[in-house]
């Protein structure tokens, strides 16, 4: 290490105190955005990496949390646009999940109008009861999780995050018009699940 | 009552034919999820609306996923962040090993 690392490294906190007071939140929060433990952990550890070497330039302005909890935003984000880019080819590249041709499949001369079968049927539920109900969120993570990568981060890019078109397609290297297709066939399979697994089951 | 009912189906069946079907009618209603509408797409969304329930119930359902998700994210706050599993007693002392002896 050079002199001029171990002096920044002076000025910053002991690590160890550092993450038991920041940690298991900053873990928490990662967790809540990746679903997934390893990827939170290593987000963590980045965040904490990144604020020791910038600790000089943090200065005590505001609470270490908010800035650190920034900190680990652009980590995350980070952790999304890689895991896009590194996904398998294939996976990547005609795979806009599926069509659900069947939808709109009939035999009588309405052909292209709703087949009854997968016909929308009202929903009781607003989105602040939804939100409360934690069953609702596993429904709801099983029924994104069979999309293909990049069709389910188109997704939650545009619904979770609100990215603009634009945005969404500079991230995912897409044109605007595969996007829609993209987000069309995603929002197509997830009304249709979170329908039959949630919403027409009688306990809601 | 019976010719009226009769009538309005005659005319909602009328009306369904000549319009885009609903196949297309969900396409326009996501782009209406990303993009302003052309002047021709609102009216045909529009007024198969009108007729079919069926996609406006699928309108509906795309506003109240995109409204839970977003709920759910702004209150991304502490509460829901707090009923996330913390960190393994492992995993804190692999981090603090780490930050200890960074290279």
């Amino acid at each position: 290490m050079s002199e001029a690392q171990s002096k920044v490294r002076d000025k910053a906190p002991d690590p160890g105190a550092w993450v038991d007071e920041h940690g298991d939140y900053l873990y928490k929060y990662a967790l809540f955005r990746m679903r997934d433990a390893s990827a939170a952990e290593d987000a963590v550890q980045e965040t904490f990496l990144a604020a020791m070497k910038a600790y000089a330039k943090f200065e005590g302005r505001g609470s270490e949390r908010t800035w650190l909890v920034g900190i680990l935003k652009h980590k995350v984000m980070d952790h999304f646009r890689k895991s896009i880019r590194e996904a398998p080819i294939g996976e990547m590249a005609d795979d806009d999940g599926p069509e659900h041709a069947e939808f709109f499949a009939r035999t009588d001369s309405w052909e292209n109008h709703w087949n009854k079968n997968y016909a929308p049927t009202e929903w009781h539920s607003t989105p602040e009861e939804l939100v409360q109900q934690s069953d609702f969120w596993k429904v709801f993570n099983d029924c994104l999780s069979p999309l293909p990568a990049r069709t389910a981060s188109a997704f939650t890019f545009r619904e979770v995050d609100g990215l603009s078109s634009e945005e969404i397609c500079e991230l995912l290297s897409i044109s605007v018009n595969n996007l829609w297709v993209i987000l069309h066939r995603a929002r197509l399979h997830l009304r249709n699940c979170l329908e039959v697994n949630w919403f027409t089951l009688d306990k809601h | 009552m019976f010719s009226y009912d009769n009538t309005k189906l005659v005319v909602r069946r009328w009306l369904l034919r000549r319009l885009p079907a609903c196949k297309e009618t969900v396409e326009t209603i996501s782009k209406l999820m990303d993009r302003p509408l052309t002047v021709r797409e609102k009216a045909e969304v529009k007024v198969h609306l009108l007729v079919c329930s069926w996609c406006q119930w699928y309108m509906e359902h795309l506003q109240t996923i995109r409204a839970t998700l977003r709920t759910q994210q702004t209150e991304a706050s502490d509460e829901k962040i707090a009923t996330m599993p913390g960190m393994s007693v492992e995993a804190r002392e692999r981090l603090k090993q780490k930050l200890s002896n960074p290279n």
